[in-house]
């Protein structure tokens, strides 16, 4: 017998993904028997930059380490900072920071939203999906002065006040907007047939298999496990509020849909009551004084600190070494390098047709994930993805 | 509206950028800044594409590939540059991995400054393609007949 298999890339530049990855699939008539990732394709050494840059300088580049989850990022970074010098920020500042974290996960959600429908070939429920995204992102302009990359974040304090009356108002009329159409939505999630028929029992992972793989966020929660940071560790204003943990059982593209969507509403019940108790006096100035750009803090004798922050994707997470305000090592672990993992495995013996429903239910973001170092007998190496390749693969 | 006359296919080619670039060009498709008003059409592949947004620094990976799509599109192309990562290299040019700017990969035809650029600004910038593919096109031709009557 002849060994009939045909190899097909699928990707880096390929209709159904957005950003660059390639995946090898090995094929048998029409279902997958293996399937190979390629990654590289984003990867700029982001780690390596960061070590021996200032704090200040460092802020700004986590800010732009990711353009979805960008403030993700740079709390994670002010975390890890404030966590070492043991300052304790402004509760106003930590409202706002809620705020912006939150809608930042509708925004997400909404953008996901919309291109899982672009794969299933469904383009109206794609452009809906991004009308409702546009109300977000002009939230975003009227706080942070910013559509996309939103520098709010400063060690103890944020950039700039909000006003209950101005801009809370205006927050408040966008998210009615987005929810009075949002049961349309669910609706359509649950009932029509060109969604339910491309999503429902397409890249199953069970609970086990999620727990193997060390899932996190949404796709963690829409196999049954409760695993979520905002409820486990609760940072800035997230023990203040009320919201629900949202899980699903079955644990398929569909209940990832799910998730998400119901996510939407819980993240906007959490900035309802965020702007009704918001503190009235005003967020205290941020200062040039001192080496780390703000008012003189005492140098502490622990160098090690972490940074834990619910991404919209899951648990982002950074661990860092710093010096008398000097970043000497840094280790950055996004969602999705966590959740990525388990495609290999995923893609065993189902269509080819459902690789890009598949993917796409991953919420995959790149440019978050992509960086490599290795280290080897105690000895740091930096590589490139080819000489990576030839050395190790 | 006279300079109308063609609708060109628009492709995005992601040389690692932080994706902020890439929302920003995606929201040039979508109901608030559809830029099918000027006739452009959003296109995965190259092959059908006028116009190249190349968004982000080009990295070592992505330096082959970038090339490769570039010679893949069809004749009188126009490569537009989004973003401070495409037009110096923004502050990633320090990265071991980036070791070019993007015009010294491939011939840029326009930039576009901005850390995320705002989509009107994109708006203008494929305005000004529009144009620039005419007179691409009118070269193209005169040269054509040159070389026929030779
Ligand atoms: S210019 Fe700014 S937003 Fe655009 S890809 Fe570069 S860092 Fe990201």
């Amino acid at each position: 017998m002849h060994d009939h298999t045909h190899t097909i890339p699928v990707g880096p530049q390929s209709p159904t993904m957005k950003e660059p990855m390639c995946i090898r699939v090995n094929l048998e008539g029409n279902y997958i028997k293996k399937a190979h990732v390629r990654m590289g394709y984003l990867h700029k050494g982001i780690e390596n930059m960061l070590e021996g840059k200032s704090l200040i300088k460092c802020l700004y580049i986590t800010e732009h380490i990711c353009g979805i989850c960008s403030y993700a990022h740079s709390a994670c970074f002010t975390q890890a900072v404030e966590r070492l010098y043991k300052i304790d920020a402004h509760k106003k500042a930590k409202y706002i920071r809620t705020i912006v974290a939150e809608l930042e996960r509708i925004h997400s959600h909404l953008l996901w939203f919309g291109f899982a429908m672009h794969e299933i070939g469904y383009d109206t429920m794609f452009q809906y999906g991004m009308r409702e995204r546009e109300y977000v992102l002009e939230c975003f302009e009227k706080i942070t002065g910013n559509r996309v990359i939103h520098a709010i974040n400063k060690f103890g304090t944020v950039r700039y006040d909000f006003d209950k009356e101005k801009e809370g108002k205006f927050i408040l009329d966008k998210l009615a907007k987005i929810e009075k159409i949002y049961p349309f939505y669910e609706k359509m999630a649950r009932k029509n047939s060109v969604i339910t028929s491309r999503m429902k029992e397409v890249g199953t992972i069970s609970k086990s298999m999620a727990i193997k793989h060390c899932m996190v966020g949404p796709m963690a929660r829409a196999s049954g496990i409760k695993r979520d940071i905002r409820k486990d560790h609760p940072y800035e204003a997230y023990s203040e509020v009320d919201f629900e943990l949202i899980t699903e059982t079955a644990g398929d593209s569909w209940a990832r849909t799910m998730v998400r969507l119901r996510e939407i509403v819980e993240s906007i019940k959490i900035i309802k009551q965020l702007i009704k108790n918001m503190p009235e006096e005003p967020v205290p100035k941020f200062t040039k004084a001192g080496p780390l750009f703000m008012a003189n803090v005492p140098e502490p004798k622990k160098t090690l600190t972490y940074g834990q922050v619910e991404a919209p994707r899951g648990e982002d997470f950074h661990f860092y070494k710093i010096e008398k305000g000097i970043v000497k090592k840094a280790r950055i672990r996004t969602p999705t390098f966590q959740n990525i993992q388990v495609i290999e495995t995923l893609l065993k013996g189902v269509e080819i047709g459902d690789i890009p429903v598949i993917i796409s239910s991953f919420d995959p973001c790149f440019s978050c994930m992509e960086r490599m170092i290795v280290v080897k007998d105690g000895k740091k190496e930096v590589l490139k993805e080819d000489e990576f390749r030839s050395k190790y693969c | 509206m006279n300079m109308i006359r063609k609708s060109p296919w628009v492709s995005i080619f992601n040389a690692s950028s932080c994706n902020g670039c890439d929302i920003e060009v995606l929201t040039l498709v979508t109901p608030k800044y559809d830029i099918e008003r000027f006739g452009a059409q959003w296109k995965m592949s190259p092959r059908h594409a006028d116009i190249l947004i190349v968004t982000g620094c080009t990295n070592e990976t992505t330096k082959k590939r970038l090339k490769t799509v570039y010679d893949q599109m069809a004749h009188d192309k126009v490569v537009m540059a989004i973003g401070t990562c495409g037009n110096s290299g923004n502050f990633w040019r320090f990265c071991y991995n980036v070791k070019q700017r993007t015009d010294s990969v491939v011939p840029i035809d326009i930039y576009v400054p901005g850390c995320p650029p705002r989509p009107e600004t994109i708006i203008d910038a494929v305005v000004k393609a529009l144009a620039l593919l005419k007179e691409k096109k009118n070269e193209t031709k005169k040269n054509n007949k040159k070389a026929t009557k030779k």
